[in-house]
């Protein structure tokens, strides 16, 4: 079980996120944007971050690039984009280590990729990124 | 999610509340509160039996509790247990049942008095039962008040999660399906979504000609006729009249759950979809009948269309059919030549992987290339000996001849490049533009070759046909120079699998009669190849 940070500016979305994965015994930190995820991740080093792109204030790309020269970097990070867009910014992450769900999110694909994230032996994005 | 991963996952955040809740009334409280029985695991003793009886270890109860806490654990706390029941150290007690989780357990108090107060074993004043008694009551009422928000909290998570899974196979599905144009592939892709989103076992179309196309969703492929119509004989009347209606049913048997609604296709053909799951699974709710309906109107919609275009696309494939073979009809040596030349030069497009659309696009190319010769006399078309230059001009012309007619049609701008470079050669000696190379556009260089094998194997008002070895030979001569050296080797590699099989379109070159094999064979006529073929 890990340290889960979710960065989601939809309230009703987050809410629902974090019910269903501490229901799963993970330890569910709360963001409403890119700032205040920023702060959690110095503060409690979550192991898993999963982020939305679009959020008022710092955006999800913006956290990326803070993440990216962050020694304490989650190991796992899974970005939430629209359906739109995502295969575009699938390709730009792909290189970084970051998985990409689209919008309206398969909660059983998104459990299927946070299983995979939560093995201890799961490589630090920061390791697999050199 | 399976279903019994969800269930683990609501006993354990139903312990997880009775924890944080029971944490929560012992610090509230002047008395020691814990909740115990089956609906509660772990149990969570109140402090006070904890530390005087239980050694600090809740999983003591069954060996070192007091019979009150034994039989509370076991859920099996009688009336007498219920109030002012008799404690070791003497203190009183009060229990009230509440559910936890579906289950019952017992919500256990005992009077706690100050830290400082060590037991004694004489029982405190009888006042202070009345206390206990009270604030158990009121806490039980708060206690089952929240167990149900939890419950309904649960439920609503897994609604909402429910409709992510299903909103996302929508998205997908919607996706996925306007990349099909074939009416068959995107009922089937439709099928296969639907029982998916429903959880189904079977998914399965009744047409109306009581015809079965039947999908098992778990493996995804077509199922018998036998299995299908299990399904479909208790039911056939009430296909038939919500066929006739245009309305979704829903039918539960000791055999299946079903539920059954309309597909309309094109010209208001109605197939009726059922869905099926096990007797055991769930019913079909009224949120299933909203998907099942939107989806299959959606999903009709697009097969109509698919349907309208495939129709219209066919009709424009046999007009033009029509019209070429009219054409080929003014000269009886050419009669199906069009069609051949067209077949031909898919096959070798197939073969040099050019993609399905365009494949039509060549095979269309391939039909048409000759429309131009509409304009020749047919003085000219069928003079058996050696034609003027002038007459020759007007042969040479017909390409351009073609491109003109064709050009108004907007829907044929595809084919023009073919048609009018048809005749180009590699070495640019061809006509009418005199393109050498690259430049002459892919087509027209396949084009090109199955003009010149197709006219080679045929016979002709000057000769006899070739057979297709010596066409073969001839191709291979003139490789490089007046015919595109990549698409010659192409074709030869061909050769050998449609000899020993010869589709029904090429009948007419490679069955072994009415094909001169003989060594030697006719008389090639001058410049053939480059200019008179087709």
């Amino acid at each position: 079980m890990s340290r889960i940070l979710v960065a989601e500016d939809d309230p009703h979305i987050l809410r629902v996120m974090c019910l269903w994965l501490s229901r799963q015994g993970h330890e569910v930190l709360e963001a409403r944007n890119g700032l205040s995820a920023w702060e959690l991740v110095q503060q409690h080093r979550p192991e898993i971050l999963i982020t939305d792109i679009n959020m008022p204030g710092m955006d999800g790309l913006g956290l990326l690039e803070k993440l990216k020269g962050y020694a304490h970097a989650p190991r796992g990070i899974v970005v939430l984009t629209n359906r739109w867009d995502h295969r575009e910014i699938g390709q730009s992450l792909a290189e970084w280590g970051v998985r990409v769900v689209p919008k309206p999110f398969s909660p059983s694909k998104l459990a299927e990729l946070i299983e995979q994230l939560d093995r201890p032996d799961a490589l630090p994005e920061v390791e697999r990124r050199q | 999610m399976s279903d019994s991963s969800q269930a683990n996952d609501t006993k354990s955040i139903g312990k997880d509340l009775i924890g944080q809740l029971s944490g929560a009334v012992s610090g509230a409280s002047d008395h020691s509160l814990g909740i115990v029985g089956s609906g509660a695991s772990p149990p969570h003793p109140p402090t006070r039996c904890l530390r005087t009886c239980l050694n600090n270890d809740p999983g003591q109860i069954q060996a070192r509790g007091c019979s009150w806490l034994r039989a509370a654990a076991s859920g099996r706390l009688d009336a007498a247990g219920l109030h002012n029941a008799r404690c070791p150290y003497g203190f009183h007690t009060a229990a009230c049942p509440i559910r936890v989780n579906g289950n019952t357990a017992f919500l256990l108090a005992i009077d706690a008095p100050p830290e400082d107060h060590t037991p004694t074993g004489k029982p405190p004043a009888e006042d202070r039962y009345e206390q206990v008694l009270d604030e158990l009551e009121s806490l039980s009422g708060a206690f089952e008040k929240v167990g149900q928000l939890l419950d309904e909290n649960e439920g609503l998570v897994d609604e909402v999660l429910r409709s992510y899974e299903q909103l996302n196979l929508i998205f997908d599905f919607t996706q996925q399906i306007i990349s099909f144009t074939n009416a068959d592939e995107i009922e089937k892709v439709l099928l296969r979504r639907l029982g998916r989103l429903l959880a189904a076992q079977t998914v399965l179309v009744v047409g109306s000609q009581n015809t079965y196309r039947c999908y098992d969703v778990s493996v995804g492929k077509l199922i018998s006729d036998g299995d299908a119509s299990v399904l479909t004989e208790q039911l056939t009347a009430e296909l038939e009249a919500l066929r006739k209606s245009r309305s979704i049913s829903v039918h539960s048997s000791a055999s299946a759950h079903i539920v059954i609604g309309p597909l309309v296709r094109l010209d208001d053909r109605v197939d009726m979809v059922l869905a099926s799951r096990p007797p055991d699974g769930d019913e079909f709710t009224s949120g299933d009948l909203l998907l099942v309906e939107s989806l299959l109107s959606f999903g009709g919609q697009i097969i109509s269309n698919a349907e309208s275009h495939e129709r219209l696309r066919r009709m424009s494939l046999e007009s033009t059919r029509a019209l070429v073979a009219a054409i080929d009809k003014k000269d009886h040596y050419t009669s199906g030549h069009s069609e051949r030349v067209g077949y031909l030069a898919k096959l070798i497009g197939q073969r040099m992987g050019v993609p399905a659309d365009q494949l039509r696009v060549l095979e269309m190319s391939g039909l048409l290339h000759d429309v131009g010769k509409i304009g020749i006399p047919e003085g000219i078309l069928l003079k058996p000996g050696k034609l003027t230059k002038e007459e020759f001009e007007i042969v040479r012309n017909h390409p351009r001849m073609g491109y003109e007619i064709l050009t108004p049609i907007a829907s044929f701008g595809e084919v023009l490049a073919g048609v009018l470079h048809h005749h180009e050669n590699p070495d640019g000696s061809g006509y009418p533009d005199g393109l050498a190379g690259e430049q002459i556009p892919l087509f027209a260089r396949i084009l090109h070759v199955a003009d010149v094998f197709d006219a080679l194997t045929s016979t002709r008002s000057y000769r006899v046909a070739f057979s297709p070895e010596q066409a073969c030979e001839i191709l291979c001569k003139e490789a490089g120079t007046k015919l595109d050296g990549e698409v010659v080797a192409v074709f030869l590699e061909m050769i050998p699998g449609l000899h020993a099989n010869p589709p029904e379109e090429l009948a007419a070159i490679f069955s072994s009669e009415g094909t001169d094999t003989g060594l030697g064979g006719p008389a090639l006529r001058a410049k053939e190849v480059s200019h008179g073929a087709g």
